[in-house]
């Protein structure tokens, strides 16, 4: 995927934005410039100049005179602002970078430069900074517009993709496929989550793309209300690749909440494909506690744990498992593993509030509730069915 | 005692019990088909065989008339024409001789459906089926204002439709659900079987196997009898009660917080100070007997709470001494420290199980 791909793709994926007119929105509309610090005299005429070419998107002379701004006043914000969202506008993404870094330091919580220095990292290759940053951004309020929104997630749902983190990829997916028109780019992107592939899809070998691009297609459309529409087209994808792993477990996956029996038969076609799928196991296992058949969970568990024993919800089903079918002893030390994998796990808090209760640990058992009332606290649905 | 001995009396006397007992016994396998039969209607009357008292009293609680058929429900008979008008909506729930019907209008166009189940003792929702799908009738009957007001939970609706305004569409998991909790064997291989269930909550519903237990025992078997209930643990205990109740797990997964959350037990009582999993004295069956009506006389209670803060305070407490004793009272306990909550619709009124010192003024906790 070339220039083209990149920061346009990103855009026109979601049909926003046309090539011509992008610097002048991403300068003037998308992340307005905040307050203007006050300015020496002497460079005035400069700052009107570089204006001026701004705005005639005469991108290359703005750039340079903006440099020459920043340089005689680095105390000058909006400079900074301009000359790195040009340069993100021109491709340039590292200069684009260390300028909006240099917006940054001055405004250390101005949202949308955080998430637009992130864009940039993510063009240059620096993950992990990148998705901090989209993160911190869209926390401070970068997803000011349904459109800032959309890109954001989008490079979101592909870093945390990429990161392993498929389960909150699909949930940012899933906020997308309500608001986003549909698209092969964003598809492939859905397809590698569903799927769970840590890549992006620059990435991907070209052999994979027509399943990643099926598998994100079915789950798009099934995440954006249209479940007929998604059964055909899961059903056109086991046709095509019918050995191809996680189809079947993704399939079960988006039918989990809905239909949990289908959802069962699903992850069961999936472990007849790949029996060591560990997902699939675990959520097996997750349904056999749900339907209070702990025993059943354990054995699913069990496997899970020995397929992939750094899994934090492999180890918090095992926990659960141990301590619902009476070693709650045992199980403590499951949930305590699955807690230094992911801290703030609330189920793992909730089954080790359930485990020191059963011990007889009261105080222990208090303490893990507190946490998990403070945990959800800022989660209030205040509807609660019969 | 001519010619009979206290001993010969005595042997008489096992021996005419033993042949009454084969004589019961072979009643009771004759009678048996006759009980299964029965048994769809109420399985509790063949329990009453051996366990009299609390047959009697458990199908009067509302446990056990937690869904009953129209004809059998008083509520309905004794109002029956109820309206209540929402926005542009019209409902009206009417009953003739042991038929109810739902309906909804917006003036131009009706949607009329019987009535084939009431769910719930007190405050009472209807379960509606139409062309295949099924709802939560959309209003409820509350004993508060003796008519119609939105169904508890649904208060955030806002229909657009005469079709919408019917009631809530269940998600295909949750007609099992209501029906789980309100009825008995009405869920079969984990799919509902509406054919199978037994209106309210029976012996079957929590002592599960009863039915086996019924079966054996007639034959002098007592292996398969259910598990004592009483013997588990106050933890378990309340995730079994929550089953229906709402356990604390699911509270929290739920993120339902504030005083809708009241209504939920054994969430409230876990997030006491004093709750114990291990200590039998805080159980939800320490205080109440799923068998009876539920006490309403505050000061019946006091001897619960008691059992930790009085003087002669349980071994078990030992570790961090007996609780403090109340400085202000001695009786009605539970008025102070369970305070009613009403929920937000203001409809219903809850004893809040979250056992602890009120403070004027203080907002509702978790």
């Amino acid at each position: 995927m070339g220039k083209l791909h990149h920061l346009p793709s990103a855009f026109l994926i979601f049909g926003l934005f046309y090539t011509a007119l992008l610097p002048a929105i991403l300068v003037n509309v998308v992340f307005p410039p905040t307050a203007s610090a006050q300015e020496p005299s002497g460079f005035d005429e400069l700052v009107s100049q570089a204006s001026a070419a701004r705005e005639q998107n005469n991108l290359p002379q703005a750039i340079d005179l903006y440099k020459q701004a920043v340089a005689l006043n680095p105390k000058w914000p909006d400079g900074w602002w301009f000359l790195g969202s040009l340069q993100y506008a021109t491709d340039a993404y590292a200069p684009a970078r260390d300028a909006l870094t240099h917006y940054i330091e001055i405004n250390p919580n101005a949202g949308p430069a955080i998430a637009l220095r992130g864009l940039c990292e993510f063009e240059t290759g620096e993950y992990v900074q990148s998705l901090q940053d989209i993160q911190r951004g869209l926390a401070l309020g970068a997803a000011n517009r349904p459109r800032n929104a959309g890109i954001l997630q989008y490079h979101e749902a592909l870093l945390l993709t990429r990161n392993g983190k498929f389960g909150d990829a699909l949930q940012e997916y899933g906020l997308l496929s309500k608001t986003s028109a549909s698209n092969p780019d964003l598809f492939e992107g859905v397809g590698l989550a569903g799927l769970r592939t840590a890549l992006l899809p620059k990435e991907v070998e070209a052999s994979r793309h027509e399943l990643f691009v099926m598998a994100g297609d079915a789950a798009f459309h099934f995440m954006a209300g249209d479940e007929k529409a998604a059964q055909q087209k899961f059903q056109d994808l086991f046709q095509r690749f019918p050995t191809a792993a996680n189809t079947h477990y993704l399939y079960g996956y988006l039918l989990f909440p809905k239909d949990p029996d289908q959802a069962v038969t699903e992850f069961k076609r999936e472990l007849e494909i790949a029996p060591s799928n560990a997902a699939a196991s675990l959520m097996l296992a997750w349904n056999s506690l749900i339907r209070n058949n702990p025993s059943e969970a354990l054995v699913y568990a069990q496997k899970v744990v020995a397929e992939e024993p750094a899994f934090p919800g492999a180890q918090l089903v095992l926990g659960r498992s141990l301590v619902e079918t009476g070693d709650a002893q045992a199980g403590l030390a499951h949930l305590g593993k699955a807690l230094q994998l992911e801290p703030q796990n609330l189920e793992a808090h909730i089954a080790l509030a359930k485990a020191y209760s059963e011990l007889g640990r009261k105080q222990d058992a208090r303490r893990e509730r507190l946490l998990c009332l403070e945990l959800t606290k800022n989660e209030t649905n205040q509807v609660a069915s019969p | 005692m001519s010619g009979y001995s206290a001993s010969n009396l005595q042997k008489m006397k096992r021996i005419r019990l033993r042949v009454l007992k084969i004589f019961s016994i072979a009643l009771f396998c004759v009678m048996l088909p006759a009980i299964a039969q029965t048994r769809q209607n109420r399985s509790d009357s063949a329990c009453a065989s051996c366990h009299a008292a609390r047959s009697a009293t458990q199908p009067k609680t509302p446990m056990g008339r937690a869904l009953e058929l129209p004809g059998d429900d008083p509520t309905l008979k004794e109002h029956p024409k109820l309206t209540f008008h929402r926005g542009p909506y019209t409902y009206t729930v009417e009953t003739h001789g042991d038929k109810s019907t739902y309906s909804v209008t917006d003036g131009a166009h009706t949607i009329s459906l019987p009535i084939h189940w009431n769910f719930g003792q007190g405050a009472q929702t209807w379960f509606l089926e139409r062309d295949g799908d099924y709802f939560e009738s959309m209003v409820s009957y509350y004993p508060s204002i003796a008519g119609l007001d939105i169904t508890t939970g649904d208060d955030s609706l806002s229909p657009t439709t005469l079709d919408e305004a019917v009631g809530r569409k269940l998600q295909k998991h949750e007609p099992k659900d209501c029906f789980g909790c309100h009825a008995t064997n009405a869920v079969a291989n984990e799919k509902l079987d509406l054919a199978s269930l037994q209106p309210g909550v029976t012996c079957e519903h929590c002592h599960k196997g009863s039915s086996a237990h019924l079966v054996d025992a007639s034959q002098g078997e007592y292996g398969s009898t259910p598990p004592d209930l009483r013997k588990l643990s106050s933890e378990d205990i309340s995730n079994f009660c929550g089953q229906c109740h709402r356990t604390w797990d699911m509270v929290i997964r739920s993120h339902w917080r504030g005083p809708i959350n009241v209504r939920f037990q054994p969430y409230r009582l876990a997030n006491s100070k004093c709750f114990d999993g291990t200590d039998p004295r805080i159980s939800c069956i320490a205080c109440h007997d799923p068998h009876q009506d539920v006490v309403r006389q505050d000061s019946s209670y006091d001897g619960k709470c008691m059992a930790c803060h009085g003087v002669s305070g349980h071994p078990s407490s030992a570790s961090s001494g007996n609780p403090a004793a109340c400085p202000v009272a001695k009786s009605n306990c539970v008025s102070c420290h369970m305070p009613k909550v009403k929920l937000p619709n203001g409809l219903m009124t809850f004893t809040d199980h979250q056992i602890r010192v009120v403070k004027p003024g203080e907002p509702y906790p978790n």
